[in-house]
C-alpha cells in the first residue's frame, strides 16, 4: 500500500488520450458511489468517485507491489457500465468512459483479468465469446427455417452471440422468430457472416479487437443492404446506434421490444392467450438508462391478457439495478454474496411476482443463475417469450 | 485641412510587447492630416494626458486620435482632457490597438501592421467628425422601487430619508417578502421579524413613501430621469382605511385555503391577513378563493353567494364591488428588488419532495421554526404531528447541478442549513441532526464560526457526500447516500428530511421583459459590470438590489439595496441630465414612413410624427427619434432602406472613410 501520491503525468496523459478527460469535470461529490449498484453489496467497498482524482494524479497502477496492482485491476473491472452514475452525475461525468480509458491501457499491457482476455481472444478468432465455431452461428435457426437476409426483406434480425449459441437463450431467438412471423414481418439473418457486435469488449478496453469486429460487421451489413436491424440484445442496439457511425454504417437499429410494441399498436400482433401470472419487469441498464427505452417493453407486457404487471419499488426505470453482466461482467466469476444479480432477483421475488421478465440476454443468464443458486420460485423469461406464447391461439 | 494629433500609448508592456510603437508613430505621421504624432508609456496617466492637452494648445490641433486600449475604458478620460484644452470631446477618436491588436495576435509584425491601419482608419474617421453637444433631459424627482422585501424596503427608506419621494410597489398584500417568513437569521440568530417589522412600519409611516401593496407594475415607458410607470392595484375588496384588522371577517369566512405565507403548511381563510404584523395592517379578500369567485347570473350580473364576512364587519370595510385600478406614476429612477423563489426541481423530487409529507424544503422548515408559523415554532412531522428525533438536511438540492438543476451555487444554503440544524437542536434537545454537504461555503463575517458552533456545540453530524435516494420504509424515511471522507455508504433512518433547494429569481426574471433590461439564462437580472457597476443595469436609470440579481443573503441584500438607493439618489440629485449626443436622427423629408425602424428599436425611441400641410391637413406619418431615449445603437440606421437615418458620430461619410483606410496591410519593417 503506497501511502503517498506522486503525480505521474505520463500515466495521466495516457489515460486522457484514451478518452478519460471527463475526470476533470468531477468535483468528488460522491453521487456516483451513492447510485452505484455495488452500493447494494454490503461486503464490497467501491468508492468510485475517487477514480477521477486518481486519473488526474496519474496514480493508477503505479505501485511496485503486485498485490496492490491486482487489487487496482479488480477495482477498475468492477464497473459494470450500467450508466447509473452517468445518469445521476450532476456534472455529466461519464465514469464508464473514464474506466474504459484506463482499461484500454491495461489491455494494451496485457494486464487485465484472464477471463476477459479469453473472451476477447475468442471474439477475435471465432466472432463469439464462447469459442464456438463460427460456422455454427446460424445453427439455431435451421430447424425454424429462417432464411438468409436479402435486401428485399423488411428487417435484419441480429440475435447477438448469446441467443445464437446458448441453449436457454436460443429459445428467446426462436420466440422472436415466431413473433415476427405472426406479424407478417419479413426478415432474415446473416448467420456466420456476422460477428459479435463488440459492445462489451470495447468497454473491457479491447479497442483493437472492437475495431476489427465492428468494422467487419459494418461493411458486411452495408454490403448486404441492411436498412433496419432488429436486436435481441440492448448491447447490440447501443453500439449499433451510438458507435457504428464511426464505421460509416448507415443502418437503423431497433430493439425488438420497440418493434413489438409498434406491431401491437398497429394491431399486426394480437396477443390473445391469457397468461394468468404476475410479472415483474426488470429494466436492463443498456435498454433503459443508456437508450431511454422504458415504455415499450411494458407496453408489450400490458398487451398480454391476464398479465398483472408489477414494478420493483424504488428501483425501476432510471433507478433499475444492474444484473452485473455489462462491460465484461458476464465473464467475471464473482463469489457468492458479491453478485448483483442475486440482489436484483431478491428484489424481484419480494414483489410476489411469478415471472421476472427481461429484455436482454445478459440479464436472462445472470438472473437464471441467481434464481437457481438461491432456489427462488421465480421464472426468468424474456419479453419475447411471453409475447410469443400469448400469440399461440388455443385452437391453432 | 484638419490638424490631427495622434498619440500612441505603450500601455507599459501591454501594447509595446507585441506592437512596434515606433512603427505605428512613423506610419501615422504619413497619414494626410496628421500634424503631430507622439507616444508615451502610459497615456492615461496624468503626464500622458497633459501631453495631449499641451499638444492641442501648442499646435492648435482640431482633432485627436488616441491609439490605446478599448474606448470602454479611457474614452471618457481623453474626452475630458480634450475638453480641458478647449476641444469638443466628440472630436477625439480612440484606436483600440490593445484589445484588437497586441492582445489577440501573436505575431508582432502582423499585430503592428494591423495597429497602423487601425490608427489610419481612426484618423480618416475623426477628420470627418463634427462637434457634438450633450443632450439635456429633465429629471423627475421620484423613485420607483419594485418589490417590498427587505431589499425594496431598505432602498425605499434610504431614498425617502434623503428627501426624495418614492413609490414602493409590492405584489403581495403585505410588505416583508421572504425575510418575513424566516424564523431567526444567521449567524446572530436575530429574530427575523423582530428586525424587519420596524422597517416595515417606518415605510408605512414615511411621508415621502407612497406604498402600493397588492399591486403590480404592468408597463414601463420613457427613459432615464423620465419613466412613466403603469401600476395595477388589485382589488382587495376591503377598504384599507376602514379595516381595523379585528379578524371577525376571517372567523366568519367558510372557505379555508392553503396558506402560502406558511408555504402551504397551514390554512387561512379566503379573507385573510398574511401575518399579524402585516403592513398595511388590513385584511384582503382572495377573490380566486372566495365562494363568490365564479358566481354569475345568466344575464351577467354578479351574484353574491356568501356575504358572511360583510355581515360581521362592524366598520363596514368590505366592498364586493371594488375594481382593479390602473394608476400611472412618473419617476426618474427605478430600483428592481423582486427577490427569489425556491426551485423545486427534479433533484427535490428524487429526494422524495412531493411524495412523502415529511420531506420539506428550507422555507417550509423555516415556517415550522417560526414562532408565528403553523406549529408556533415547534418542530413536528407534517405527516403525524410527532416530534422528529432524527432529521436529515440535504444541501445542494438542485444547486451546483448543471444536469438536473442549476449550475450556480445558491450561496445561502450552507448557512441556513447550519442554522436549521442548530435551531432544531435547541428546540428538540434529544434530536440528532445530519447534514449531507459537498463543500461548506461560509464566507461571510462570523459564518465559519457559526458553522463550527453547529458542529461542535450542537454535535451536528456533517456528512460530505450526496444522497442517492430517499424513500419511506417502516414509518421512517430511509436516506441512502455516501460519505466521501470515509469512502463508505451511509444509511440513515430519518423522521424528517429538509432540502436546501436552489434559489431562483422570482417568476424566472419576467420583470426583465417589462423593464427592457437584461437577464441571464436563469433569469437573474444582469448588472452593467460585474465588478465596477454591480448595482446598475445597462439601461440608464434602472438599478438592482437583492436576490433578483443573484443569490445572496440578507447582509449582502441590504448592502446592495443601500448601494442602489445611493445610485438612485445621485441621479435624482440632478435637475437635468446630460446624455451622450451619439443619437440617431431621421431625415424626415426623405422618410417614407415604413416604420421598420420603430420595429427594431430596442429602446422605444422611435415615434410616429404627423406631417401636415399649411392648411393643417394630415399628409403622412414620418419617423422621429427621441434623442432623450436613443442609446445610439444604430439598429434603425442600418434598417432604414433609404439610408435616411444617421447616428451622430457615425455618419456614412465617417464610416466609409474609416473603411476606405483599411487597404492591404502595410509592410512593417522589423526595426
Amino acid at each position: 500500500m503506497d501511502a503517498r501520491i506522486r503525480p505521474d503525468w505520463d500515466i495521466r496523459d495516457a489515460i486522457l488520450d484514451m478518452g478519460g478527460g471527463d475526470a476533470y469535470k468531477c468535483y468528488q461529490c460522491g453521487k456516483c458511489m451513492a447510485v452505484c449498484p455495488w452500493s447494494h453489496v454490503e461486503t464490497v467497498l467501491f468508492p468510485v468517485y475517487r477514480t477521477p482524482q486518481s486519473v488526474k494524479f496519474g496514480a493508477i497502477m503505479t505501485s511496485e507491489d503486485a498485490e496492490q496492482i491486482e487489487r487496482e485491476v479488480e477495482e477498475v473491472y468492477r464497473c459494470v457500465g450500467c450508466e447509473s452514475c452517468s445518469t445521476w452525475c450532476p456534472h455529466e461525468v461519464s465514469m464508464p468512459t473514464i474506466m474504459r480509458g484506463i482499461r484500454r491501457i491495461l489491455v494494451e499491457y496485457g494486464s487485465y483479468p484472464s477471463q476477459l482476455a479469453d473472451a476477447v481472444g475468442r471474439i477475435a478468432s471465432s466472432g463469439n465469446p464462447f469459442g464456438e465455431p463460427r460456422e455454427n452461428r446460424g445453427q439455431w435457426a435451421e430447424a425454424l427455417e429462417v432464411q438468409a437476409f436479402t435486401p428485399d426483406m423488411d428487417v435484419l434480425y441480429s440475435p447477438c452471440c448469446v441467443p445464437s449459441y446458448d441453449p436457454r437463450a436460443k429459445k428467446v431467438a426462436a420466440a422472436t422468430v415466431n413473433v415476427l412471423r405472426s406479424a407478417g414481418v419479413t426478415f432474415g439473418i446473416l448467420g456466420e457472416a456476422e460477428s459479435c457486435c463488440g459492445e462489451a469488449i470495447r468497454r473491457v478496453g479491447a479497442e483493437e479487437v472492437f475495431q476489427q469486429v465492428a468494422g467487419g460487421n459494418a461493411s458486411i451489413y452495408t454490403e448486404a443492404g441492411v436498412r433496419t436491424a432488429v436486436c435481441t440484445s440492448p448491447h447490440c442496439l447501443l453500439t449499433f446506434r451510438k458507435e457504428y457511425s464511426e464505421f460509416d454504417a448507415g443502418f437503423q437499429a431497433l430493439h425488438q421490444t420497440q418493434l413489438f410494441a409498434r406491431l401491437i399498436a398497429d394491431q399486426r400482433l394480437r396477443p390473445a392467450k391469457a397468461l394468468g401470472k404476475k410479472v415483474v419487469y426488470h429494466d436492463p441498464c443498456t435498454l433503459g438508462r443508456a437508450s431511454g427505452v422504458y415504455d415499450e417493453p411494458r407496453a408489450v407486457l400490458r398487451a398480454i391478457p391476464d398479465l398483472e404487471l408489477l414494478e420493483i419499488p424504488h428501483y425501476a426505470r432510471e433507478y433499475s439495478l444492474c444484473c452485473g453482466g455489462g462491460s465484461g461482467g458476464m465473464w467475471i466469476e464473482r463469489a457468492k454474496g458479491e453478485r448483483l444479480s442475486d440482489i436484483r432477483v431478491q428484489q424481484a421475488a419480494a414483489t410476489g411476482a411469478d415471472i421476472l421478465a427481461v429484455a436482454c440476454p445478459y440479464c436472462l443468464q445472470m438472473f437464471e443463475d441467481s434464481v437457481k443458486t438461491m432456489d427462488l420460485a421465480l421464472e426468468v423469461r424474456d419479453v419475447a417469450e411471453l409475447l410469443a406464447e400469448s400469440l399461440e391461439r388455443p385452437d391453432v | 485641412m484638419a490638424k490631427v494629433g495622434v498619440f500612441v500609448c505603450h500601455c507599459g508592456e501591454n501594447i509595446a510587447r507585441n506592437v512596434k510603437v515606433q512603427e505605428v508613430v512613423d506610419f501615422a505621421h504619413e497619414v494626410p492630416g496628421a500634424a503631430v504624432t507622439e507616444h508615451y508609456p502610459y497615456m492615461c496617466s496624468a503626464p500622458g494626458q497633459q501631453l495631449v492637452i499641451d499638444a492641442i494648445r501648442e499646435h492648435g490641433l482640431d482633432r485627436v486620435v488616441i491609439a490605446a486600449c478599448s474606448p470602454q475604458l479611457h474614452e471618457p478620460t481623453f474626452r475630458a482632457a480634450a475638453a480641458q484644452a478647449g476641444l469638443n470631446p466628440h472630436l477625439v477618436e480612440i484606436a483600440n490597438i490593445r484589445e484588437h491588436c497586441s492582445w489577440v495576435h501573436r505575431d508582432p509584425i502582423a499585430a503592428s501592421a494591423k495597429a497602423c491601419q487601425t490608427v489610419a482608419a481612426a484618423v480618416e474617421r475623426v477628420k470627418r467628425a463634427k462637434p457634438l453637444d450633450p443632450i439635456e433631459v429633465p429629471v423627475t424627482k421620484r423613485a420607483l422601487v419594485i418589490g417590498g422585501g427587505v431589499a425594496g424596503i431598505r432602498a425605499a427608506l434610504d431614498i425617502a430619508n434623503s428627501g426624495q419621494p418614492v413609490v414602493l410597489v409590492e405584489r403581495q398584500p403585505s410588505l416583508g417578502g421572504n425575510m418575513s417568513r424566516l424564523s431567526e437569521t444567521f449567524p446572530t440568530l436575530d429574530c427575523s421579524q423582530c428586525i424587519l417589522t420596524p422597517l416595515m412600519v417606518q415605510v408605512s409611516r414615511h411621508p415621502l413613501i407612497e406604498l402600493m401593496t397588492y399591486s403590480e407594475v404592468e408597463a414601463v415607458s420613457g427613459y432615464v430621469g423620465n419613466f412613466t410607470v403603469r401600476i395595477t392595484r388589485k382589488p382587495r375588496y376591503v377598504k384599507i382605511e376602514d379595516c381595523t384588522a379585528c379578524g371577525d371577517c376571517a372567523a366568519a369566512c367558510p372557505s379555508p385555503v392553503a396558506n402560502e405565507f406558511d408555504m402551504g403548511l397551514s390554512t387561512r381563510k379566503a379573507i385573510y391577513i398574511p401575518f399579524p404584523q402585516a403592513v398595511p395592517s388590513t385584511y384582503t379578500l382572495d377573490a380566486d378563493r372566495c365562494l363568490n369567485a365564479n358566481l354569475q347570473s345568466p344575464t351577467g350580473f354578479r351574484v353574491l353567494g356568501c356575504i358572511r364576512c360583510a355581515e360581521v364587519c362592524k366598520p363596514r370595510a368590505i366592498d364586493f364591488d371594488m375594481q382593479p385600478e390602473v394608476v400611472e406614476r412618473r419617476v426618474g429612477a427605478i430600483i428592481v428588488a423582486t427577490g427569489y423563489d425556491l426551485q423545486i426541481g427534479q433533484q427535490a423530487r428524487e429526494c422524495g419532495y412531493g411524495v412523502y409529507p415529511d420531506v420539506m424544503d428550507g422555507l417550509e422548515f423555516e415556517r415550522m421554526l417560526s414562532a408565528s408559523g403553523p406549529t408556533e415554532g415547534e418542530v413536528r412531522r407534517p405527516s403525524d404531528g410527532k416530534t422528529p428525533a432524527d432529521v436529515v438536511f440535504i444541501q445542494c438540492v438542485g444547486s451546483r447541478n448543471p444536469k438536473h438543476g442549476v449550475p450556480y451555487c445558491s450561496r445561502i444554503c450552507c448557512m441556513y442549513t447550519a442554522k436549521h440544524a442548530l435551531l432544531l437542536r435547541h428546540k428538540v434537545p434529544e434530536s440528532r441532526a445530519f447534514v449531507f454537504y459537498m463543500d461548506i461555503r461560509a464566507g461571510g463575517k462570523g459564518y465559519e464560526e457559526f458553522v463550527h458552533r453547529a458542529m461542535e456545540e450542537e454535535r451536528v453530524m456533517y456528512i460530505r457526500g450526496r444522497v442517492s435516494q430517499v424513500y419511506e420504509e417502516d414509518g421512517k424515511l430511509k436516506v441512502l447516500g455516501v460519505d466521501t471522507l470515509s469512502g463508505k455508504q451511509v444509511e440513515i433512518n430519518a423522521d424528517l428530511v429538509v432540502l436546501a433547494s436552489a434559489m431562483e429569481p422570482t417568476d424566472h426574471g419576467m420583470i426583465a421583459g417589462t423593464l427592457r433590461i437584461a437577464a441571464d439564462e436563469h433569469g437573474f437580472l444582469k448588472e452593467a459590470h460585474p465588478k465596477l457597476r454591480p448595482v446598475e443595469t445597462l439601461t440608464a436609470g434602472i438599478f438592482l438590489a437583492g436576490a433578483a440579481q443573484a443569490p445572496k443573503d440578507i447582509p449582502d441584500t441590504v448592502a446592495q439595496a443601500s448601494a442602489a438607493a445611493a445610485k438612485g439618489m445621485e441621479l435624482l440629485s440632478h435637475d437635468a441630465l446630460e446624455r451622450d449626443p451619439t443619437t440617431a436622427s431621421v431625415n424626415q423629408t426623405a422618410c417614407a414612413g415604413c416604420f421598420e425602424c420603430l420595429q427594431v428599436c430596442p429602446y422605444g425611441a422611435i415615434e410616429r410624427q404627423e406631417v401636415r400641410d399649411r392648411q393643417g391637413n394630415l399628409q403622412r406619418y414620418v419617423a422621429w427619434s427621441n434623442p432623450a431615449m436613443c442609446e445610439g445603437c444604430g439598429l434603425c440606421a442600418v434598417t432604414c432602406r433609404g439610408g435616411f437615418i444617421d447616428v451622430a458620430g457615425y455618419s456614412d461619410e465617417q464610416v466609409f472613410a474609416q473603411l476606405g483606410a483599411l487597404g492591404p496591410l502595410p509592410e512593417v519593417l522589423g526595426r
